[in-house]
């Protein structure tokens, strides 16, 4: 395989004959009747096969599964970026394996049940077989010669390498840096904005290290929505102002809290911003009410969020009580908010002498697990594994959980009874 | 801009094999090997695979493939890099992790860039669910032992 030179004076051809394989299968010491009726010829590949061009890719499941059903696979990644590969659903990491052993690639190559026209024998029934019944069932066999067929096989190629992938996380920090720069916060602002910055679905989903779905998982995590043909995210305080406008309908229109009406809401926040942004925010943030068809219901969660954002602005810290009691009255009626609902946006600190909630935004730190355990660290000295979780969860795989990570990237250790996190140094 | 891999329907994805060998297969002179035969394979009755490659012979065994491999082709295209062959370059380059917006806007630039000359695709020619796997040492056969009279 090595050498590629054509030798334009090479000798006719070798084929092999039927007569050669009995030949050899008799030197060979191999007694011919115990081997199936086809026998395979293997050639090197023909010059014209560039073998360059061709590549193995390890699949799993999911992976084999898309393209038995015809669906495209992507790669994906710019110039700096670490190539992944995409199915519709799925992100995998893509990565060159070599290997000592040789593998031949060899189209249409019969396997042992295609090479006999009897059923294969399994070596355990030939055992369980009194051996009288087999010398007779063998010599039936010997009396009729049957005639060895051959086929001719060309391997197509000889590897040493292919490729293998692991499934991983959807990359979604381009897409929140990308959709960052154009923040929307109102049409009075739109002159500001870089026009080249803008991008549409298409555009973005091409350049995202992600698959369609996860993409489509991502815009809803990063509230991206569409205005005039571009994706875009809003400025927090512009996205607070809106949302507390929608919010205030409730009460005023004395609605219970299923019993949104989307066109009302848009209709009662024209002449205050467009309507594709009230639309879209709307679709955001409610889900299709259980009780009353054709209404809605905001999701707490994501209304509890969007407030505490404005509370906690970067750089401040609130006593705990504090925090919660400034944060609850701001939420409308009949929605409470929670701890949990902070999960990557802020953590509770009890090491000082007054317990109090700080901002930290799992989208400002580093990209790296290395330097994000380092800044982790350093903002809070010790971490349980529930805190950690929000900021270290985009590390994992479905083979490496939050805890793997820790146990090798963090030390743990145990104080009165509880499993706290530190630093490794 | 993703590059496209391409499928066909089960039907017309056919199913190739892998013959699976410990080391290489190499030949002593400096020959081209082109179109050269290798050898035979033959199955015994219990479908244990058979190779007889020169004076060798060699006993492997049928073996499911875990993780099955699809085989890709690359489009032939004059233009447009070949993105596999740059795997192990763009590592590096994404180590070093230069930080913020300004990256990923180079980066998207440059993929808008690419949208209008590069045209590399790949199509999903088969899909390998099966290997021979010969493992043991191959065997010598001795062909002209001197017949006891």
């Amino acid at each position: 395989m090595e050498h590629m030179e054509v030798n334009k004076n090479a000798p006719q051809l070798y084929v092999r004959t039927p007569e050669d394989v009995k030949a050899i299968v008799r030197h060979a010491k191999l007694d011919e009747r115990q081997l199936t009726q086809c026998t395979q010829a293997l050639y090197y590949p023909s010059a014209d096969i560039v073998a360059d061009n061709i590549r193995l890719l390890e699949l799993d499941g999911h992976m084999l599964q898309q393209i038995r059903n015809g669906q495209s696979l992507y790669f994906k990644g710019g110039l700096h970026e670490k190539l992944v590969l995409c199915t519709d659903e799925r992100t995998y990491d893509v990565k060159g394996a070599e290997i000592s052993n040789s593998l031949l690639l060899v189209p249409d190559l019969k396997f042992a049940a295609s090479t006999s026209t009897s059923p294969l024998k399994s070596p355990r029934t030939s055992n369980a077989n009194s051996s009288l019944e087999r010398s007779l069932n063998d010599s039936a066999e010997d009396e009729l010669e049957v005639p060895r067929t051959l086929d001719q096989r060309k391997v197509l190629g000889i590897f040493h390498e292919y490729f293998e992938c692991r499934q991983i996380q959807p990359r979604y920090r381009k897409l929140g840096e990308l959709l960052q720069m154009t923040r929307f916060s109102g049409s009075e602002n739109e002159e500001f904005i870089e026009r080249k910055l803008l991008f549409s679905f298409q555009q973005l989903l091409d350049t995202v290290q992600c698959s369609r779905a996860e993409f489509v998982e991502g815009l809803r995590q990063y509230r991206a929505l569409e205005f005039n043909g571009y994706l875009r995210v809003l400025d927090y305080e512009y996205e607070y102002r809106i949302v507390n406008l929608m919010l205030g309908l409730i009460s005023e229109n004395s609605w219970q809290l299923d019993e949104v009406q989307r066109e009302e809401t848009i209709a009662a926040l024209e002449g205050i911003a467009p309507e594709s942004i009230v639309a879209g925010l709307f679709d955001i943030y409610t889900v299709p009410s259980v009780r009353c068809p054709e209404k809605f219901k905001y999701q707490e969660e994501l209304v509890a969020r969007i407030v505490a954002q404005n509370i906690l602005q970067p750089g401040l810290r609130f006593r705990n009580e504090e925090f919660m009691s400034t944060w609850q009255d701001a939420l409308p009626e009949g929605m409470t908010c929670r701890i949990e609902y902070l999960r990557g946006l802020g953590i509770c600190d009890k090491e000082g002498a007054q317990p109090c909630i700080r901002s930290l935004a799992e989208e400002h730190l580093p990209t790296t697990i290395h330097e994000r355990m380092r800044a982790l660290f350093k903002t809070k000295r010790k971490w349980t594994l529930e805190e950690m979780e929000p900021y270290i969860e985009c590390f994992t795989t479905p083979t490496l959980s939050v805890s793997t990570l820790l146990a090798k990237h963090a030390r743990c250790l145990t104080e009165a009874g509880v499993r706290y996190y530190v630093s490794k140094h | 801009m993703p590059i496209l891999v391409k499928t066909h329907s089960s039907q017309q994805t056919p199913e190739w094999a892998i013959i699976e060998l410990q080391g290489d297969l190499e030949v002593r002179s400096n020959q081209d090997m082109h179109d050269q035969f290798i050898g035979d394979l033959s199955y015994n009755k219990y479908g244990q695979p058979i190779l007889i490659i020169g004076h060798h012979i060699l006993q492997g065994r049928e073996q499911k493939l875990d993780k099955p491999f699809a085989v890709l082709e690359k489009s032939k295209t004059n233009e447009g890099q070949q993105l596999l062959a740059n795997v192990d370059a763009t590592l590096d380059a994404t180590t070093l992790n230069t930080t913020g917006a300004e990256r990923t806007l180079l980066d998207n630039t440059v993929a808008l860039e690419h949208k209008s000359r590069q045209r590399t695709e790949y199509t999903v020619r088969a899909i390998c669910t099966k290997k021979l796997i010969f493992k043991s040492r191959p065997k010598p056969i001795i062909a002209n032992v001197a017949k006891s009279v």
